[in-house]
């Protein structure tokens, strides 16, 4: 059912419903990674922007992994095989 | 000069040997008229006197079908054995000395042909069929004269069938030698046709009613296998026979069929009269459906536009231009928008449906003019998990079998998708193996063709409820863990991951009683499905859009990966996973770098190394950040940061989901720009409309779903004046970055030294060898048809825990029943094509399929006319009620922008790669009420006589 939310929000909370039966940590470093393959850089930056006003309405899991992205880089292990998609 | 305005080589004449080849280790030396040959053991002697390139009289033998004897024609004498033999029907043993033109055997034919022609048409003059074997062998046999007379009993005033509109079928000129009910049989699997009555009453016969009505597919197998002028394309009756042909590949599904395309004219006369399905085509070896094979029509249509056209606004009117007008203006809006919003304020969309080459320049444009990743796919929104699961489990993002694998298949696994449909051909292959004793278990929501129909019957038919698919492999690699059906030395040997894997599956939550309620399938049926897909010997998974096109896509992908990598069903033969393509270059076009994140060869714009590969040969920086995805650009378009799209050979606002949205997006932009063979839906947002060019004057290559590349060739010279990549590259040029090839050969080049996989393809090594299967490398000079064969891609085999997260889209009491969508036989796509075509005879409208009971509860009739309505959107469509359906889901397809199936489907996506969750939506049904009639301007008793259920259940086809 729609949530509503905005676009990068739903896309990250569908992240976090597949990765959060993962450890924490692990389902963290998993989510970044993911979104550091794949998401344009205006879509982090608007997930950053909204994790530093506070919105309240982000998954902790989702909050957590967006202190990953702000390190940078992809790790290149992570991209040494193809990813597809 | 466009590469274009000169067509494709001539085909070469193929040889009919009378009888199939015969697949055997031993071999029989014979001689034939003094001729020997060697031939493998079981070879009909008709055949092997074709190989020593002698030709014996025959009627009822052809060499797609096995021999049956009865006409009599291809008698011969065998040395030292008694009589005359049919030859079709005698194998070859070592030794035989076989003569085929003794005085007596001449004697015998010439009888036989005698009786043939008292009963035949004898206007030879007036026959349409250029190619009558009547005729042929009457001369042949030297008749002269028939000494019967024609005056006696015949069959000469027989009325003509002309109910199907791509072919008509004579009586009067039917020599009821049955190959055209043993092609409908053997060849395509329907068992629509029969010979009627005995002796002289002997008639072929659609089932009792017209070709029409019948439950005949139109797949032209029978008109190809008709001896006579029985069975005759209508083009042929209308234009005549053609003079040349082209050998080139079909552009509607991915099955990717050969063709021969045979033609009247040249240069921008060309007329084509038929296609053909070419024998040596290695993904359809002579066969063909009813769109390849009848359904080019659209490519002549009066709706094709040939000149480019600008507006300021879309409030205007088009305005026909200049090439150099339109290019100038698509140019200087991406520059300007570039300019005032930034570099990424525009992309590009590539298209399935065009060429490898034509797909490449797109991203190249995108990355080197652009400057940005900005590029996507309509993969996006069908296979782009394919691409996401295969990659992460295996390493490469394709198939592992070729489409002849599965003649080699014990057990076929069928999940979320309708070959019969979708992808006739390899259906009718598919439906050949199970006639042949492979079983078949079919995971559907809906009682699909191959669950039960002649001649087949689904050893089991898993009715997993849509959304669910992941609950449902993880409990069938339950069952095959728990009950110790795993191949060990596979998963030891050939995987990773396998510890976390297996304890995780092992769980008692992913049981076949735990899920039951879930997934809808009874828990002893699962059971027995996983215990026969472990059985094997050789299993196989074959799986459409009913696996991707879900909120868990990817994760299904990856959970069907586990279960062959659990039973050590990879690698081989008869084995795999394999995705059945949608669209004819879906494969290809992933393969050529469209995703935003990928450079071809599906590698991370993030890898230094792998830039510097297109950077040193392009000039440029390319940007190592990912690009937007189609749905992002739509979300950035409407918050306004994309400004602008270049859209080639997709129509987004009829094929993407939640149209509202799509069309917003669309609205937000200041230059949209459609490069297409039609004004289509997305064309009314547009402000460039480019017009593009169909298959028939293409020159290219098309990448199917078995990673075979096939050369697309020109049959007539572009309509438009220029070739859709030349377009590509001036647009490119304009923008101030040069971009030109003298030929789509030589994009191909480029595309073999920057991309490994494609190494060793080149339009050349294509023309030679006729197709290849990537990879096509050193160490497989000739292409790869089975992948992973001892090793996987990325070294082991990466099982990986799939969890089940059920879908956030969920009936509820006000939307209680779940749409799934789908395609039908006679339509394609969004039917931008077929609709253009007689195809749509078979299917006018989208109809809404769905169970009695859920149609008894609202008082649906079939022929009603019903509001379908989501939490996004409403529309309507004609009722067909159903028991292909399970109670609670309802089904429609999306080829008619009328009905705009999309307006009801939403946002949901695929988690990893954003595929749209088509699959699942929750919705109601009512009865449109006289109001909601009346506010469309219909009459309100314009829908009160329900359609008769029969004439509806014709639609589907």
């Amino acid at each position: 059912m729609s949530t509503g939310e905005p676009p990068v929000v739903r896309l990250g909370h569908d992240l976090v419903r597949n990765f959060e039966s993962l450890p924490r940590e692990k389902a963290a470093e998993e989510l970044a990674t993911h979104i550091k393959k794949f998401w344009e850089p205006r879509m982090r930056h608007e997930l950053l922007a909204r994790i530093r006003r506070g919105d309240t309405d982000l998954h902790p899991l989702l909050v957590r992994a967006a202190e990953d992205l702000v390190d940078g880089d992809i790790d290149r292990e992570e991209v040494r095989e193809p990813s597809g998609g | 000069m466009t590469t274009s305005e000169k067509s494709g080589p001539i085909a070469p004449a193929e040889t009919d040997y009378g009888t199939p080849r015969v697949a055997a280790a031993d071999t029989a030396r014979v001689t034939v008229d003094g001729r020997e040959v060697e031939v493998p053991a079981g070879t009909s002697v008709l055949r092997a006197a074709a190989e020593a390139g002698i030709e014996i009289p025959k009627l009822c033998a052809t060499d797609s079908l096995t021999a049956f004897g009865s006409c009599r024609l291809c008698l011969v004498e065998v040395e030292g054995a008694k009589g005359t033999p049919a030859s079709c029907t005698t194998p070859c043993s070592d030794g035989m000395v076989v003569s085929t033109r003794t005085e007596q055997v001449q004697d015998l034919r010439r009888n036989v042909m005698e009786l043939y022609l008292s009963d035949h048409p004898t206007d030879c003059d007036g026959c349409a069929r250029g190619s009558c074997e009547m005729q042929k062998w009457a001369r042949e046999t030297g008749v002269a004269q028939v000494r019967y007379g024609l005056d006696g009993a015949n069959h000469l005033h027989e009325r003509t069938d002309e109910s199907n509109p791509y072919f008509d079928y004579d009586p009067a000129a039917c020599i009821v030698c049955s190959r055209c009910v043993r092609a409908c049989s053997e060849t395509q699997g329907t068992f629509a046709l029969t010979v009627e009555g005995r002796g002289f009453d002997s008639r072929v016969s659609a089932g009792g009613t017209d070709f029409l009505h019948s439950e005949c597919v139109s797949c032209g197998a029978c008109v190809q296998a008709c001896p006579t002028d029985a069975l005759t394309e209508r083009s042929v009756v209308q234009l005549g026979m053609p003079t040349r042909s082209v050998v080139t590949t079909c552009a509607y599904c991915g099955v990717g069929c050969s063709f021969k395309a045979e033609v009247q004219g040249s240069g921008a006369d060309t007329r084509v009269v038929r296609m053909t399905p070419w024998k040596d085509g290695g993904a359809n070896e002579g066969h063909s459906c009813v769109k390849g094979r009848f359904a080019y029509g659209y490519a002549g249509h009066e709706d094709r536009r040939l000149e480019p056209m600008v507006r300021a606004s879309t409030d205007e009117e088009w305005r026909v231009v200049s090439w150099e007008e339109a290019i100038a203006t698509v140019a200087e809006g991406f520059r300007r928008i570039q300019a005032e919003h930034g570099v990424g304020a525009v992309g590009g969309i590539s298209s399935s449906r065009c060429t490898n080459e034509e797909v490449y320049v797109v991203q190249k444009m995108v990355r080197a003019a652009f400057g940005n990743n900005n590029v996507d796919t309509c993969a996006r929104v069908c296979h782009s998990p394919t691409g996401y699961g295969l990659n992460h489990a295996f390493g490469t993002s394709a198939g592992t079998q070729d489409f002849r694998s599965v003649e080699q298949a014990d057990v076929i696994l069928l999940i979320g998708a309708n070959p019969t449909d979708a992808h006739p051909v390899f259906g009718s292959r598919m439906k050949k193996r199970l006639r042949a004793g492979a079983r078949i278990i079919v995971a559907d929501p809906r009682r699909t063709d191959l669950v039960r129909s002649p001649h087949v019957e689904a050893t089991h038919h898993l009715p997993v409820r849509p959304g669910t698919n992941v609950a449902f492999v993880n409990a069938m690699a339950h069952v095959i863990v728990s009950e110790g059906l795993l191949d060990e030395e596979f998963v030891r040997t050939r995987t990773e991951g396998a510890d976390g894997y297996l304890e995780f599956i092992a769980r008692p939550e992913h049981s076949p009683e735990a899920t039951e309620d879930e997934t809808g399938i009874p828990a002893g049926e699962l059971r027995a499905a996983a215990r026969l897909y472990a059985a094997g010997p050789n299993s196989a998974i074959y799986y459409g859009l009913g696996v991707t096109e879900h909120s868990q896509g990817s994760t299904m992908v990856m959970g069907m990966a586990n279960l062959a990598m659990l039973t050590g069903n990879l690698g081989r033969e008869g084995v795999g996973v394999n995705p059945l393509r949608g669209q004819n270059n879906v494969q290809g076009s992933c393969d050529m770098g469209s995703f935003p994140h990928e450079l071809p060869g599906y590698r991370h714009v993030s890898r230094p190394e792998v830039r510097q590969v297109f950077e040193s040969r392009w000039g440029v920086s390319i940007q190592p950040e990912p690009g937007l995805r189609i749905p992002n650009m739509f979300d950035a378009a409407i918050g306004g940061t994309f400004r602008g799209l270049y859209v080639q050979g997709e129509d987004i606002a009829q094929s993407d989901p939640n149209t509202q949205h799509v069309e917003a997006a669309l609205r937000s932009m200041e230059m949209v720009v459609v490069q297409d063979l039609f004004l289509n839906e997305t064309a009314r947002f547009a402000h460039v409309f480019l017009p593009g060019t169909s298959f028939l004057e293409k020159d290219g290559t098309f990448t199917n779903a078995e990673r075979r590349i096939n050369r697309v060739r020109p049959v007539m010279p572009s309509r438009v004046g220029k070739d859709e990549w030349q377009v590509v590259c001036e647009v490119a040029t304009a923008m101030g970055y040069p971009m030109s090839y003298a030929s789509p050969a030589e994009i191909m080049d480029e595309i073999a030294a920057t991309t490994p996989t494609f190494a060793g393809v080149s339009f050349a090594r294509l023309d030679a060898e006729g197709s290849m299967q990537w990879p096509v490398t050193e160490a497989a000079p000739h292409g790869t048809p089975t992948m992973h064969v001892g090793k996987f891609v990325r070294g082991l085999g990466q099982l990986t825990p799939t969890v089940y997260v059920p879908t956030t889209e969920r009936a509820t009491r006000r939307f209680p029943l779940v749409l799934t969508t789908g395609r039908i036989l006679s339509q394609y796509n969004v039917g931008a094509q077929t609709r253009r075509t007689p195809n749509s005879t078979w299917h006018p409208e989208d109809v809404l399929e769905i169970h009695p009971s859920d149609a008894e509860l609202r008082g649906i009739r079939t022929g009603d006319v019903v509001e379908l309505s989501s939490r996004v959107g409403a529309t309507r469509l004609t009722a067909l009620v159903s028991e292909r359906m399970p109670a609670g889901v309802v089904y429609t397809t999306f080829h008619h922008p009328v009905t705009g199936a999309n307006v009801v489907t939403t946002e949901n996506s695929d988690w990893a790669t954003n595929c749209p969750e088509y699959k699942v939506t929750a919705v109601q049904v009512t009865v449109a009420t006289q109001a909601s009639r009346a506010r469309a301007g219909e009459a309100p008793e314009a829908s009160a006589t329900p359609v008769p259920a029969g004439a509806m259940a014709r639609q589907r086809r």
